[in-house]
C-alpha cells in the first residue's frame, strides 16, 4: 500500500450484462481524507462502493483495501479486513427487528469481546455523537428518514473502523438533518482519524466537507482533484455536472428520432412545428 | 431454424440446471454452521411465525375439510348401507392424502409467501448487504433458522390437521348424520394402520415441508430487489411450490401404496 492510500483501485474493468461500468478505472483514496465520489446517474458510484467493500468482484485489475487484494482473501481474511470498515447505506439499512440501541450494538456483539456494561456504555457514547441517546428504545419504524440516516452512521462508526464508506448520506433529507449529517461525517472523520468515502450527488453539500473530489463518467475518472479546482474547471463535462446544468457535454435527451417524425397526429405535429419556429424567433 | 430451436432450449434446460444447482448451493452452505445458543432463539421465534401464526388457517381447514368428507363419504356410502365405514374413510383419506398435501398447499400461500417477501424486503432495504458488510453470514443468520422452522413446523401441523379433521368427520357423521360413535371409531382404529398411513403421511409433509421452504427462501434471497421483483418471487413461490407438492404427491404415494 501507498503509505498515503488506504483504498487503491487498478485497472479495474466490470461490467453489467453487455454494458460497462468501468474500463481500465484507476484511483487512490488518501488516508485520512474525506473523499467524495460524484457522478452523473448510473456512472457506477455505488458499485464502485460495492466492489470497495468485497461484495462484488472485479472482471479484471484489482482493488486493494489496507494493502489486500479483496477478491484474493478467503471469506475469514474478509470477515476480519470488513471490521476494520463501516458502512452507511444509502437506506440506512437497520434491522427491522431490533431496536435503535440492539441496531447499534450488533457489530460489537458480532465482532467485539466486551462485557455488557462496556458494550452498554460504548453504544450510548455513539448514539450520543449522532444526537440520539433519547431514542435509543425506538424501533426503527418509528424513526423519521434522517433520525434513521444518523443511527446508521451510529452503527458504522460502532467499532471505530479506519474506512468509512458512505452511500448517499444526503439523499432525500430535509435542511436540518441534511446540515446535522454534513457535520456529522467531517466531525468524526477528523475526531477519530477514519478516512472516508462519499457517494454523492449533492455538490454543494458534498464540496463543503470534501478534501477530495474524484468525477465518475464514460467508464473511468472524468476528474479527480480539490472541489476548488473541480469547480473552477472548463472542462465541457467537469462543468456541466460541477454546476448542475442540465443540457451539455452530457444530452439532457436520451438519444431518439426527432420528436416530430413520433408524432402520429397533424395537430401534435404542427404544435410542434410553431414551438420550433417560436424558439428561433426568440433566438434571432 | 431448428438449431435455432435447439439452442433456446440448450439455454433454457442451463438455466434452469444453473438455478438448481444455486438451490442447493445456497442450502447446503446455510446448514453447514451448527446453531448457537442464540441461533436456537431465532429458530423458535420462526417457528411460532411459520408454524404457530398458521395454526388458525390450518384449524379451519381441516375442521371443514374432516366435515365435508364425511358427508360426502355418508352419502355415498349409506346406498349400499356401509355408513358405518365413514369414519374409516374420512381417517384414510385425510392421512394418507388430504392432510399432507392441504397443509401444504395453505403452508406455502400463508408461511412460504412471507418468508419469500420478508427476504426480498430485506434485500430491498440493504439488510442482507449490512450483515455480509458486517462479517455475518446471511445465510447463517436468515436464511438457515427459516429452513429448519419450516421443515419443523409443517409436519407439527399435519398431525394437528389430522386431527382436527377426524373430529371435523365425527361432528357430521355421529351428530349430525346418526352414525353410531363406536362403529366410527372402532371402523377406524382397525383400517389405520400406524406404519403405512400415519408414518407415510408423515413423510410427505417432511417432503412437502423441504420443498416449500427451500423453494420460499431461494426465491426471496434471489429476487428483484424492486416492487415488481418481489411481487413476481412471492408468486413464483406459491406457483411452484403447489407444482411441487403435487408432482412430488404422486411420486411419494406411487412409491408407498402403488407398490412399486
Amino acid at each position: 500500500m501507498s503509505k498515503t492510500n488506504v483504498v487503491e483501485v487498478s485497472n479495474l474493468h466490470f461490467a453489467r450484462g453487455t454494458r460497462s461500468i468501468f474500463s481500465g478505472l484507476n484511483i487512490g483514496i488518501k488516508r485520512g481524507c474525506v473523499t467524495a465520489v460524484m457522478g452523473p446517474s448510473g456512472c457506477g458510484k455505488t458499485t464502485l462502493l460495492r466492489l470497495i467493500g468485497g461484495q462484488l468482484i472485479p472482471q479484471q485489475g484489482q482493488v486493494k483495501v489496507f494493502d489486500q487484494v479483496l477478491h484474493s482473501l478467503n471469506r475469514e481474511q474478509l470477515t476480519q479486513l470488513r471490521a476494520r470498515m463501516g458502512v452507511l447505506f444509502q437506506s440506512g439499512a437497520l434491522f427491522t427487528d431490533l431496536n435503535v440501541f440492539e441496531n447499534v450494538a450488533f457489530p460489537l456483539r458480532e465482532h467485539g469481546s466486551m462485557t455488557a456494561d462496556e458494550l452498554h456504555d460504548k453504544v450510548l457514547l455513539r448514539l450520543e455523537a449522532v444526537g440520539l441517546r433519547g431514542a435509543r428504545y425506538l424501533m426503527p419504524a418509528e424513526l423519521s428518514g434522517g433520525m434513521a440516516r444518523r443511527v446508521a452512521l451510529a452503527r458504522a462508526i460502532a467499532m471505530e473502523p479506519e474506512l468509512v464508506l458512505y452511500d448517499e448520506p444526503f439523499a432525500g433529507q430535509d435542511p436540518i438533518a441534511l446540515a446535522v449529517l454534513q457535520r456529522l461525517i467531517r466531525a468524526l472523520n477528523d475526531s477519530l482519524q477514519m478516512t472516508s468515502v462519499l457517494i454523492s450527488h449533492d455538490i454543494v453539500e458534498a464540496c463543503a466537507i470534501a478534501d477530495e473530489v474524484i468525477l465518475l463518467g464514460g467508464a473511468g475518472v472524468l476528474a479527480q482533484g480539490s472541489p476548488e479546482a473541480l469547480l473552477k474547471s472548463t472542462d465541457p463535462m467537469v462543468y456541466q455536472f460541477m454546476h448542475g446544468q442540465a443540457d451539455g457535454a452530457v444530452p439532457f435527451h436520451y438519444p431518439a428520432p426527432e420528436l416530430i417524425t413520433e408524432m402520429r397526429t397533424a395537430t401534435a405535429r404542427s404544435h410542434i412545428q410553431t414551438s420550433v419556429m417560436t424558439d428561433h424567433q426568440e433566438l434571432k | 431454424m431448428l438449431c435455432k430451436q435447439l439452442q433456446l432450449i440448450g439455454q433454457w434446460v442451463l438455466c434452469r440446471l444453473a438455478g438448481l444447482g444455486g438451490a442447493l448451493f445456497m442450502l447446503l452452505q446455510s446448514l453447514l454452521v451448527l446453531p448457537g445458543r442464540q441461533g436456537l432463539q431465532r429458530l423458535l421465534q420462526q417457528l411460532y411465525v411459520v408454524g404457530v401464526q398458521s395454526l388458525i388457517i390450518m384449524l379451519v381447514s381441516a375442521a371443514f375439510i374432516g366435515m365435508v368428507l364425511a358427508l360426502q363419504g355418508y352419502t355415498l356410502l349409506v346406498d349400499y348401507g356401509s355408513e358405518q365405514a365413514v369414519g374409516q374413510m374420512v381417517a384414510l383419506t385425510l392421512v394418507r392424502e388430504l392432510a399432507p398435501v392441504v397443509a401444504a398447499l395453505l403452508f406455502a400461500g400463508r408461511a412460504g409467501s412471507a418468508l419469500t417477501a420478508e427476504l426480498g424486503l430485506m434485500k430491498a432495504t440493504e439488510q442482507l448487504a449490512s450483515l455480509e458488510m458486517f462479517g455475518v453470514d446471511p445465510l447463517h443468520r436468515i436464511v438457515a433458522p427459516r429452513f429448519i422452522a419450516g421443515v419443523l413446523a409443517l409436519p407439527i401441523l399435519v398431525i394437528i390437521f389430522n386431527l382436527v379433521g377426524v373430529y371435523g368427520g365425527h361432528l357430521v357423521a355421529v351428530e349430525w348424520l346418526g352414525v353410531h360413535s363406536g362403529a366410527y371409531w372402532g371402523n377406524m382404529q382397525a383400517a389405520v394402520s400406524f406404519i403405512d398411513d400415519i408414518v407415510n403421511g408423515l413423510i410427505k409433509a417432511v417432503v412437502f415441508a423441504i420443498l416449500v421452504t427451500w423453494t420460499a427462501l431461494y426465491q426471496g434471497y434471489h429476487c428483484i430487489p424492486t416492487s415488481q421483483g418481489i411481487s413476481a418471487a412471492t408468486t413464483r413461490t406459491v406457483v411452484y411450490s403447489s407444482l411441487l407438492i403435487l408432482g412430488f404427491d404422486f411420486i411419494l404415494t406411487a412409491l408407498m401404496f402403488g407398490g412399486l
